[in-house]
């Protein structure tokens, strides 16, 4: 059945994709909207099964020879973002179908979307790792072209190559956790891991394993460093800012922690992470959320400071903090969701995001801005039993009073996190308001809008409406979704299931004192913000995550530039000498190593003169050939070496190869007086001494080398000669006399064979070279 | 007398080695010629030198120097033959056409 | 040959005969998997005394892909091969050098491979030419010079191991070294001989010659030097270091692995340093290779099936990218990739597929590309190479980053130049053949997979194969 669940988008994306552009009068959306819907009532049919503490599973065969299977199983928490996944699903598909006009190209963008929705609900059901790790890609690269889906845009490109080198890199080392933890615990399946999580936990690769896999997690939820590519995200359409890149991708590396939580929770190191992290991202994306201009920018870094608040929660690692930290997924969903809408809205009817050139909105677009404070005040955590985020985020504060870590850093780190919780909620409070106060009260600056404000039309509305329903809803009774949607989800990441009853008011305890220094220095902090604005331009821009990206990128690219063409210079000297100190370097070692060298003077043939005459002048006219400026003299010294290896063949009782020898040597020295005329002459080398020096001892270095694998060679024949066999058998099976030629033509005939379609090919290439000097140069 | 081969195979290696180091193409075509010139005796060096008659049978003599080295430096004979004119003809054209047999002027650049 | 003025009959021939072989070759594999490796002794000659081809698991894969490849090419170069090339023997050449390299992959002998090397490195330096340019005569002379140089070494190093082991066919040379331990001077030989397949199978720092020389030929040609000849030379390298020397693997094959590693990095650093889209595809060949040969340093049952797997994929995958680069360049008119953009509106289809086989050239499930790169990696951590894997997943983001540049620079921003043609249908439909073949590889790995894991069982095992060649 989960398989249905997780092709049906793709099998829709396939549909629309083929048969879409033929019915034109119809937004596309209205087509996508059905996928999303249905799966969201299927995934609703399966909670009563949850809620008595079962799974629902289903496995199909993909790799079995690789272990790696279609296996699929819901349990709370997937079943927590699979809601997640399809009713923001729905309710985005509806909102772009009022926010995108007909003229964009929709096929493509629900193609993506649907691509991306498919994929992400692969990741968070997904029980085989290497499963999950290919729809984890496949979310990052449906991101990459639905943030670049206005092409034409610079800014989009450069988002969605950013966005995508980012999570590329966290999923690839994320690959590499993963391989790692199949091979320690000799399983691809996640939930067999986790019941062998002794074997991990106990293995040396514990520390390597969690950091590669956090990486991933970080990457993909924009924790800090790797945020900075999530407010360039924001070039993306508005519905997939609310959809992906707030609701539902982003929160792919909070599920792996979840999912991953009862293997790594419990070390000190998977705290000070993990919590770590968390805090800074919370106090830098909430400080830094107050600096933006652009609406969509505060949103962006919103959400990258509550992914750090929820990140905080999971390295926690209590049971309290792990329902915290469910509860606030959820919430942020929903609030966040519905304020991307309304910044999408207020782009869509006045024509800019810029908050600057906002304000007043509340007289024209009230129903908007109605749902938007309810939404930032919701995520402000404003104490009133309205609004969900207020309680999640009381339950923040007090799980990071209750923390279990006593000793070491791990224990002064936890005496620290609640001071840094505050700190971050104070600005998170502070954003907030800037927000909808920003943009709906005030004076309207009407003359710096593009359009006159109004209100949006209903079938925008509608969606942000049911997202602020929750938000109240919950807020008011939110043990209606605790049951049966917090708890198994809870349960998945703690290992047991057991129902923590939720309320608002919990008496006049130290959670809520914090709550009250948030509120009190937020406001302060809120109606001052423009006096203490400029202190963001003090803060230099190296310190930004943004500019460490560009500056890695820019490097790594100057990097190779120059590096590879300090190489890559086009001159054959210089390759001719790398290759051959490389290999003089490494064989010469390697013979140094096993102890190759070996020379032997028993099975020698005598020294006589008349070789080693020869051998000597053919040296002697060899080392010549170096100096010669003569062409003609360089050419008979060359033949001088040719001739005299044809007379060491007849020395050496080679006499077929003395012919061969005589009369190619002819032909060559034919052919070098035939070409030489047409060359220019011989130049007095006009190298550097130390140049000279530098080829004399590669020269002589490549030559000793082989004369010393040759000695040894020759001093260690191990095995007599297949070449007995060929002696034996010439005459009785090769049916001649001479036993080279026999050789040739009979035993080894497929050499011959070739060499001769070697010459051919030699011939034909060289003609079809003469063919062009006929007809002059064929420059392209 | 293998190892005075060996070093005389070695000395024309180096020879050509030397000039594939060299600027101009027609030194380095030179070169290969004597680096297939030090191939070929280093295989033959690589059966055994001298013993035995030439590897033609004859009535009565029983032992015969390695036909099978000569039979693959006949091989190796003729390839590189084919080589070498090609690379022959190849310089000449490189040459018409880039009016310079300098290597160091037949670099190239990256945006062609 | 004969019928160069005929462009037509030509085309027609070879497309005839390239579905042919790839019959013979589908016959071949499905004979060889079902009944164990086919020898054909040459002149009748037993091994080891005469020539031998043997069509084994490996053997058969490779030469399937092969032609895959040589349909592809043809169905490319029904736009691309003009007449003129025609009439410098483009098809007879093209088809040597599928003779070639196939030969290679087939023969048993060492010294027969080496005349299979020649055979198809002339192929190659008549191709390489074809065209006539100033820049491919400069480039040619390079890459010929440093080729001609490796193949010396290559006769001369089989000469070495005969004087030791007094053979050449490999079967027996394996059993021969296998018996004495790869004692003494053989260790060097192995490592001589490492060099002349690493510098045909372009590692560090021996592929220096191979990124400018790929890059000026006609891109049919550029295709087939970069997906098929680089590959010989790691072909080479399984079958030596699996068959022969594999009895010092803590000297020979962690030294592997380290220029393995230094060639993925290194390699795809190249890939970054240009804006020159062929350039980049060709840079691109590189950290393949290292990958590969990471694999055959790991040497486990597991990294070998890696390799083997990203050697068939790679194949597709780079011949489809120098297809796509090739049909960008006609397209744009320009090869540097800042005087481009926009295309995805004057060449929808081509800029998809690009996109595509940027993420299959990345190594993204579930194309084939993953399923090879997840073997090695794992292979490498199995057996502790951390370092290694390290940097094969960083090399990996770096892959992606280069060829995505040229998705995003070529493909999206604003049109700034009118296309100078049309693209060319059947450039886009021999790469999309390739393409589908990539993504079959990686989503159907089932079927395939388990063909591959028991080459790989054959490889690491080499007495099965010394056995079926020698006691017959």
């Amino acid at each position: 059945m989960l398989h249905f669940y997780i092709f049906l988008p793709f099998l829709a994306a396939l549909l629309i994709g083929i048969s879409a552009k033929r019915v034109s009068r119809i937004h596309t959306g209205w087509f996508v909207l059905p996928v999303p819907v249905v799966l969201f009532i299927l995934f609703s049919t399966k909670m009563p099964i949850l809620a008595e503490g079962k799974i629902v599973q289903s496995v199909a065969n993909w790799i079995p020879s690789l272990d790696i299977q279609l296996s699929f199983y819901l349990d709370g928490l997937s079943m927590l973002f699979s809601l997640l996944i399809t009713g923001i699903g729905s309710l985005v598909v509806l909102y772009s179908i009022f926010y995108l006009s007909k003229k964009e190209q929709l096929v493509h963008f629900y193609v993506y979307l649907l691509i991306f929705m498919g994929s992400m609900l692969g990741v968070v059901l997904s029980d085989n790792v290497f499963v999950l790790y290919t729809f984890w890609e496949f979310t990052s690269i449906s991101s990459f072209l639905l943030i670049g889906f206005w092409f034409y845009r610079e800014k989009s490109t450069y988002g969605a190559q950013k966005s995508m080198l980012v999570t590329v890199f966290g999923g690839l080392s994320m690959l590499g956790a993963l391989i790692l933890l199949s091979i320690t615990a000799e399983t691809n399946s996640i939930r067999t891991m986790i019941a062998n999580r002794s074997e991990i936990i106990e293995s040396n690769l514990f520390i390597p394993i969690l950091i590669l896999l956090l990486l991933g997690a970080f990457t993909k939820s924009a924790q800090f460093p790797f945020h900075s590519w999530l407010p360039d995200a924001m070039e993306a359409p508005t519905p997939v800012s609310a959809y992906l890149h707030s609701a539902t991708m982003v929160k792919a590396g909070i599920y792996l922690v979840a999912r991953f939580s009862l293997i790594f929770s419990g070390s000190d190191e998977f705290f000070i992470i993990v919590s770590g992290i968390g805090l800074i991202t919370l106090c830098i994306g909430s400080f830094l959320a107050s600096r933006q201009t652009d609406l969509k920018g505060i949103l962006a870094y919103s959400t990258i400071s509550q992914l750090g608040m929820i990140m905080t929660m999971l390295g926690f690692g209590t049971g309290a903090a792990a329902l915290a930290a469910i509860f606030h997924i959820f919430n942020h969903a929903t609030f966040k969701g519905s304020l991307f809408m309304i910044a999408g809205i207020v782009d869509h009817e006045t024509g800019t995001r810029d908050i600057r050139r906002l304000g007043g909105l509340y007289t024209f677009m009230p129903i908007s801005a109605t749902l938007a404070f309810f939404g930032a005040f919701s995520m402000a955590g404003i104490p009133l039993p309205i609004f969900n985020g207020f309680l999640s985020k009381e339950m923040f504060f007090d799980s990071s009073l209750k923390l279990e870590q006593t000793s070491g850093f791990a224990g002064l780190f936890a005496e620290w996190a609640p001071i840094l919780a505050v700190i971050g909620s104070i600005f998170t409070f502070v954003y907030s308001m800037y927000l909808v106060f920003g943009t709906f009260t005030g004076k309207a600056k009407l003359g710096q809008l593009e359009k006159k404000p109004h209100e949006a039309p209903i079938g925008m509305l509608i969606s942000p409406i049911i997202l602020i329903v929750f938000v109240v809803l919950v807020g008011l009774l939110p043990n209606l979704i605790n049951e049966p949607l917090l708890a198994p989800a809870v349960a998945s990441i703690t290992g047991d299931f057991a129902i923590t009853h939720l309320a608002f008011w919990h008496g006049f305890n130290t959670p809520l004192y914090m709550s009250l220094i948030v509120v009190v220095i937020g406001t302060i902090l809120a109606f001052t913000l423009k006096k203490w604005q400029p202190i963001y331009n003090a803060i230099p821009g190296k310190f930004s995550s943004d500019y460490w990206y560009q500056s890695l990128i820019n490097g790594l690219l100057k990097f190779s530039s120059v590096f590879t063409k300090s190489y890559m210079t086009g001159s054959l000297r210089l390759y001719t000498s790398i290759i051959l100190v490389f290999l003089t370097a490494s064989t010469s070692i390697f013979i140094y190593v096993t102890d190759g060298f070996k020379i032997s003077f028993d099975d020698l043939a005598p020294v006589t003169w008349p070789e080693v005459l020869v051998g000597f002048v053919m040296a002697v006219a060899a080392i010549a050939t170096i100096w010669m400026t003569q062409r003609i003299a360089a050419i008979i010294v060359i033949g001088v070496v040719g001739y005299g290896l044809s007379l060491l063949f007849v020395f050496f009782r080679a006499p077929d190869l003395a012919l061969t020898q005589l009369i190619v040597e002819t032909i060559t020295v034919a052919l070098f007086l035939l070409c030489f005329t047409h060359l220019p002459k011989l130049k007095k080398s006009d190298k550097k001494s130390s140049e000279k020096l530098v080829d004399f001892v590669i020269a002589a270095s490549t030559g000793a080398l082989l004369t010393i694998v040759a000695i040894s060679s020759h001093s260690s024949k191990y095995f007599d000669s297949i070449a007995k066999y060929f002696v034996d058998n010439s005459y009785e099976l090769g049916g001649g006399d001479n036993i080279v030629n026999v050789i040739l033509v009979d035993f080894r005939g497929l050499d011959t064979l070739f060499e001769i379609a070697v010459l051919g090919l030699a011939a034909l290439g060289i003609f079809a070279m003469i063919k062009y000097r006929d007809k002059g140069d064929m420059n392209h | 007398m293998e190892i005075v081969m060996s070093i005389l195979a070695g000395t024309l290696f180096a020879a050509g080695v030397y000039l594939l180091l060299q600027k101009q193409l027609l030194k380095i075509v030179l070169g290969t010629a004597l680096l297939s010139h030090g191939a070929h005796l280093f295989i033959l060096t690589m059966g055994k030198l001298n013993r035995g008659a030439p590897p033609i049978l004859e009535k009565g003599i029983k032992i015969y120097t390695d036909p099978l080295p000569q039979a693959l430096i006949l091989t190796s004979i003729v390839i590189s033959f084919g080589v070498t004119s090609f690379l022959l003809v190849l310089a000449y054209r490189t040459y018409q056409s880039n009016k310079t047999d300098m290597m160091d002027q037949l670099r190239g650049t990256d945006d062609e | 040959m004969f019928f160069n003025k005929k462009q037509k009959l030509t085309l027609n021939l070879s497309l005839f005969t390239v579905f042919l072989n790839l019959g013979v070759a589908i016959f071949l594999s499905y004979y060889v998997f079902a009944n164990g490796p086919l020898i054909l002794e040459t002149g009748a000659w037993k091994a080891p005394y005469g020539i031998i081809l043997v069509a084994d698991q490996l053997s058969v894969i490779m030469i399937l892909a092969v032609n895959v490849i040589a349909i592809s090419a043809v169905i490319f170069a029904a736009s691309s091969v003009t007449s003129n090339m025609t009439q410098h023997y483009f098809y007879p050449l093209f088809f040597l050098l599928i003779a070639g390299v196939s030969g290679a992959f087939l023969t048993g002998d060492l010294f027969n491979l080496f005349v299979f090397f020649e055979v198809l490195l002339m192929a190659s330096y008549g191709l390489i030419i074809i065209g006539g340019s100033k820049h491919q005569f400069r480039e040619s002379v390079k890459y010929i010079l440093l080729n001609l140089f490796s193949s010396i070494l290559f006769v001369t190093t089989v000469a070495f191991l005969y004087s030791v082991t007094g053979t050449v066919n490999m079967a027996q040379l394996g059993e021969r070294v296998a018996e004495v331990e790869q004692r003494g001077i053989l260790t060097a030989i192995a490592i001589l001989l490492f060099i002349v397949f690493a510098t045909k199978g372009a590692l560090f720092p021996l592929y220096f010659w191979l990124p400018k020389s790929y890059i000026v030929p006609a891109p049919v040609v550029s295709a087939l030097f970069g997906a098929l000849l680089t590959k010989v030379g790691v072909y080479s390298m399984l079958r030596v270091y699996t068959l022969i020397f594999s009895h010092k693997l803590e000297l020979t094959h962690t030294f592997f692995i380290w220029v393995a590693t230094i060639t993925m990095l290194i390699g795809v650093i190249g890939a970054l340093s240009t804006s020159n889209v062929k350039l980049i595809i060709a840079y691109n060949i590189m950290p393949a290779i290292g990958f590969m040969v990471l694999g055959i340093g790991t040497f486990s049952a597991e990294s070998l099936a890696g390799t083997i797997y990203y050697l068939v994929h790679d194949m597709a995958i780079k011949a489809a990218l120098f297809f796509l680069a090739g049909l960008l360049v006609w397209h744009s008119g320009t090869s540097d990739l800042n005087k481009m953009g926009g295309y995805i509106k004057t060449a929808p289809l081509m800029g998809w597929m690009f996109f595509i086989a940027s993420l299959v050239l990345a190594g993204i499930p579930p194309f084939s590309g993953f399923i090879g790169k997840y073997l090695l990696l794992r292979g490498a951590m199995d057996e502790e190479h951390y370092w290694a894997a390290g940097v094969g997943l960083l090399s990996s983001l770096l892959i992606l980053f280069s060829v995505i540049r040229i998705f995003i620079g070529a493909f999206w921003g604003e049109l700034k130049e009118e296309p100078k043609e049309k693209v060319r249908r059947s450039g886009l439909a021999a790469s999309a053949v390739l393409i589908a073949i990539t993504i079959i590889l990686g989503v159907g790995a089932e079927w395939f997979y388990p063909y591959i894991q028991s080459t790989a069982d054959s490889l690491i095992d080499p007495e099965i194969y010394i056995d079926y060649v020698l006691k017959e």
